[in-house]
């Protein structure tokens, strides 16, 4: 049986949609899927049988920020998600928009937010959903999350979720985990400079991936690289605060970066760079290909 | 009568008012805005390089390279090496290529009432978006290039890699798109001969042919380029007259009493902006002989974005053929963009047509900043005395849905009109 899902678009860019459609095995994907209603992919229905009934689906998935003021088809977003949350086995808030408001939280529409959160903040509607709900957040969401996700709900998978309703499974790492300048990081060299191969981001260039939970550096993105390994800082798009304000830059507090990796304090991060300082590893200082 | 539009990301009302059985106005609609503008004001500028890629998820590529053109046109004497400003038109190339192959696929195809085919649009874009990401560390959403050029550095593997990316596509091409070989399609100067070969763009050339739909489509003619690169030429063409001096000034943006989405003309024109736009002023022989025997019909239209597909792969491999890895990737601005209060602009040329940026800085912060999407060239909703391209475009025809298939040929996006 194929599990339907509808793809309900609020207050986005689309990059969801785009970032999904670039999954590589969405033959597959859609063997075991059928789209009610997508913005791009064919579906049996039209918005407007959308919005004006309730076709039955087993999914809700949500991309972009949300407001009453917002209109789909001359429909609140906000009824839609009330009329469909109440029949689907699960929501999914699809992107850092949905979940937690993102870059158009701040856009022109009243009271705009993700669908629980806005930021960190939790919010109180929606309340009796709260159960059934699981965040993908990210600017955009990486499509294995996404697809990933869809297929445990299909097999009934208990997963495991962080306190913004995150599964683990993505959202337990942090984007500097796998990145390819970690060394650079641990022995605080921080000789970054743009378009080179070297140097860790952390310190200077405001990289956010020690703090930020997210996948990016274990299952690469379009299967081939990372915004790090690259050599662009993690802006942190997974998080609730995205985007924070001066990304290019690192905001420090007497010398040390305000915001430490997850679970380490400032004391320990001190004791540890002073050691890691002292051992001048001549490999670091150089290029990589360098004789 | 009011028909809503949809699967063009988002969605739009066209409302139709028929004469004689003949439509003979369209009012068009866009029911939403984000007003990225606003959320840009009191921003530091570099932020606008991780903000604009989000105006659209589909070109957000092309808003990232004219969001750090406009702010390097702030700067006197800003160094950028060739790799950089080739390494940008190259993935800009691959951006225009991915949204050529899902507007065909996707949204083209089953209008023509076939079925849709996710997997010829998605498997093309995805090679296009993994040759991005080699660069830019992902696709969409990346903020790669940055203000004195791009972040990564390249080695000959990642050329090697890129090659093959290309190379796919080429075969993609040849084995589904047109059955000729890719280099000759882009080199291709006759209509009659791109008509002799097997495929899915000329199934549906002929398709048009045989229902006799060659003239529908038609607006006034009159084309306009913006973006200038080692591709692209400058300049606005009255049907085959081309005229290269041409300045930003003279686009202005006016709202409009019934839609969020701005109208933009040239010296109190509406012009047509995209692929057809391009190969017009580029004076490219094979959509040259399109227009002179079809005008800006929607065969034409349909030609001169899927033709490109293989132009733009040819001349991707020219500029990665050029590229040399010893030049710096990034230059450092010698001056920090806090001590800066400055204006400037950029245009490029998106999948959809020039977007242009305009942006103002006070002291390193956006003060205030102006998106014209390529979008809002095309779909300016006019008055009945002076009706916008698409709107013209849609005159005289009989039935809605012929009307909404002419309108899509635009390739609509209502996120980009918006924004």
């Amino acid at each position: 049986m194929k599990m339907r899902v509808l793809w309900l678009s609020a207050i986005a860019c689309n990059g969801n949609t785009h970032s999904f459609l670039n999954y590589p095995y969405i033959e597959q994907f859609l063997n075991d899927f059928e789209f009610i209603y997508h913005q791009v992919i064919d579906s049996a229905y039209s918005l407007e049988d959308i919005v004006l009934n309730q076709i039955p689906c087993d999914i809700l998935l949500i991309e972009g920020a949300i407001s009453r003021e917002f209109q789909r088809a001359d429909v609140s977003v906000i009824e839609i998600i009330e009329s469909y949350s109440k029949i689907v086995q699960k929501i999914v808030t699809v992107g850092t928009c949905a979940t937690f408001g993102g870059i158009f939280r701040e856009s022109d529409y009243e009271n705009t937010s993700g669908l629980h959160f806005n930021q960190e903040k939790s919010l109180g509607n929606f309340q009796d959903i709260l159960d059934k709900t699981v965040s993908l957040s990210g600017c955009p969401v990486h499509p294995e999350v996404l697809v990933n996700t869809l297929y445990a709900i299909k097999k009934s998978v208990n997963l495991k979720l962080d306190n913004f309703l995150r599964p683990k499974e993505f959202y337990a790492y942090t984007v500097h985990n796998g990145c390819t300048r970690n060394e650079y990081f641990e022995y605080k060299v921080d000789n970054h400079k743009f378009g080179e191969l070297e140097g860790c981001m952390y310190y200077d260039h405001g990289c956010q991936a020690p703090y930020t939970h997210a996948s990016c550096n274990k299952i690469l993105w379009n299967e081939v690289n990372s915004k790090t390994r690259a050599g662009l800082p993690c802006m942190g798009c997974t998080e609730p605060k995205f985007p924070k304000q001066n990304l290019f830059e690192t905001k420090k507090n007497m010398g040390i970066p305000e915001y430490l990796p997850v679970g380490v304090g400032k004391r320990t991060y001190l004791t540890l760079a002073g050691i890691t300082k002292a051992f001048n590893i001549q490999r670091l200082q150089k290029k990589l290909f360098d004789d | 009568m009011i028909k809503l539009i949809e699967k063009i990301e988002g969605e739009a009302k066209l409302n139709f008012n028929f004469k004689d059985n003949k439509i003979d106005f369209v009012d068009i609609e866009f029911m939403s805005t984000r007003n990225i503008e606003n959320i840009l004001k009191g921003k530091s500028a570099f932020d606008a390089l991780v903000i604009n890629p989000r105006v659209c998820g589909i070109c957000g590529h092309a808003h990232l390279i004219a969001t750090v053109e406009a702010l390097e046109s702030c700067y006197d004497n800003l160094q950028i090496s060739n790799k950089a400003k080739s390494l940008r038109e190259l993935t800009l190339n691959f951006e225009l290529i991915q949204n050529h192959f899902k507007w065909f696929y996707l949204t083209m195809m089953p209008l023509f009432g076939h079925k849709q085919e996710v997997l010829k649009a998605t498997y093309p874009s995805q090679l296009m978006g993994k040759a991005i990401a080699l660069f830019g560390g992902q696709y969409p959403h990346t903020s790669y290039a940055v203000v004195g050029g791009v972040v990564c550095d390249i080695t000959e593997m990642d050329i090697i890699k890129l090659q093959h990316y290309i190379e796919q596509t080429v075969k993609f091409v040849e084995d589904n798109l047109i059955k000729m070989e890719s280099e000759s399609f882009s080199t291709c100067k006759s209509v009659d001969n791109i008509l002799k070969y097997e495929g899915d763009l000329p199934d549906i050339l002929r398709q048009i042919k045989k229902e006799e739909l060659l003239a529908y489509g038609k607006s006034y003619g009159r084309f306009i380029s913006f973006g200038e690169n080692s591709y692209f030429k400058k300049g606005k063409s009255l049907k085959t007259r081309v005229n290269n001096n041409i300045f930003i000034e003279h686009a202005k943006e006016s709202e409009t009493a019934t839609s969020f989405a701005k109208n933009v003309s040239y010296k109190d024109k509406y012009y047509e902006v995209g692929p057809l736009a391009r190969a017009m002023v580029n004076k490219n022989k094979l959509i040259l002989d399109a227009h002179r025997k079809y005008g800006d019909s929607i065969f034409s239209r349909i030609l001169a974005r899927v033709s490109e597909i293989s132009q733009l792969l040819k001349h991707s491999k020219k500029l990665i053929q050029k590229l040399d890895l010893n030049e710096p990737s990034y230059i450092e601005p010698c001056i920090d963009i806090k001590q800066f209060s400055s204006s400037g602009y950029s245009a490029v040329e998106a999948a959809r047509g020039t977007l242009i940026h305009k942006v103002e800085l006070e002291n390193g912060f956006i003060k205030n900043y102006e998106i014209i999407t390529p979008t809002q060239w095309n779909l300016s909703g006019g008055t009945r005395e002076k009706q916008g391209v698409s709107q013209k475009a849609m005159i005289g025809l009989y039935d809605i849905k012929m009307a909404e298939l002419v309108f899509k040929t635009f390739d609509v996006c209502s996120v980009c009109t918006t924004h």
